[in-house]
């Protein structure tokens, strides 16, 4: 993993046509802007984390569970 | 053609009914290939069953039929992947989970719907991100409870 130090209002360009913009930094949290192209799925990765949790939970159900 | 599946044993498909997911499920992202099938004559649920895997299967509905409200903003991209245009037919599936011998406590993950291309039989799973839709929401009204409250509403 590439690992970089940046401040307030600093930013990282990643390709040409996405930024990162460190907005502000404030105690444990840190507000993040992405300008990136509008085909860009941008998300947080808990959520991704999430549905592919409950993905591999609903392989578990069984067809002899689903109400006639 | 014949697939053999878990659940359903053999099953026959037509090649048009494959739907193709090019970049797979979430966590099944090598199942690429899967048919629909219908859990029975009139029932509402459908079976998202895996070409690639045979133990791979999903429990899937509209979910219009149980939360009309919902309507999630697709994510930016989505469209063009699947080729989708104002005029195109589209399904959207909400993947369901049963805990084992409990079928009110059954759950739908409105975060990650399926929506398919019905013309070209090209399909993915999106990721909802408006905070609004969980991974568990309830299909019964009280799920969680020991009265699934919604079979038994006048």
């Amino acid at each position: 993993m590439l690992v970089l130090s940046r401040r307030e209002h600093q930013s990282i360009m990643i390709g040409d046509d996405i930024e990162i913009v460190v907005l502000d930094i404030r105690g444990e949290q840190v507000r993040i802007g992405i300008r990136a192209p509008k085909d860009v799925t941008i998300l947080r990765q808990e959520i991704y984390a999430q549905v592919q949790q409950q993905n591999v939970e609903a392989t578990e159900t069984r067809p002899e569970d689903v109400p006639e | 053609m014949t697939v053999e599946t878990r659940r359903f044993g053999t099953i026959e498909f037509e090649e048009e009914d494959v739907l193709l997911f090019p970049e797979g499920i979430l966590g099944f992202e090598e199942c690429m290939r899967y048919v629909v099938l219908k859990h029975g004559e009139g029932s509402p649920f459908f079976w998202l069953q895996s070409l690639d895997r045979p133990e791979v299967a999903f429990l899937v509905a509209d979910p219009a039929g149980f939360e009309p409200e919902y309507s999630p903003e697709m994510p930016p991209g989505v469209a063009q992947f699947l080729r989708l245009d104002e005029t195109t037919p589209r399904l959207v599936y909400a993947i369901l989970s049963i805990p084992h011998g409990k079928p009110e406590q059954m759950t739908a993950n409105l975060a990650g719907p399926i929506v398919v291309n019905v013309t070209e039989r090209l399909a993915c799973q999106v990721v909802v991100e408006d905070g609004e839709w969980s991974t568990k929401h309830p299909v019964f009204e009280g799920a969680g409870g020991t009265e699934p409250s919604a079979a038994t509403a006048a």
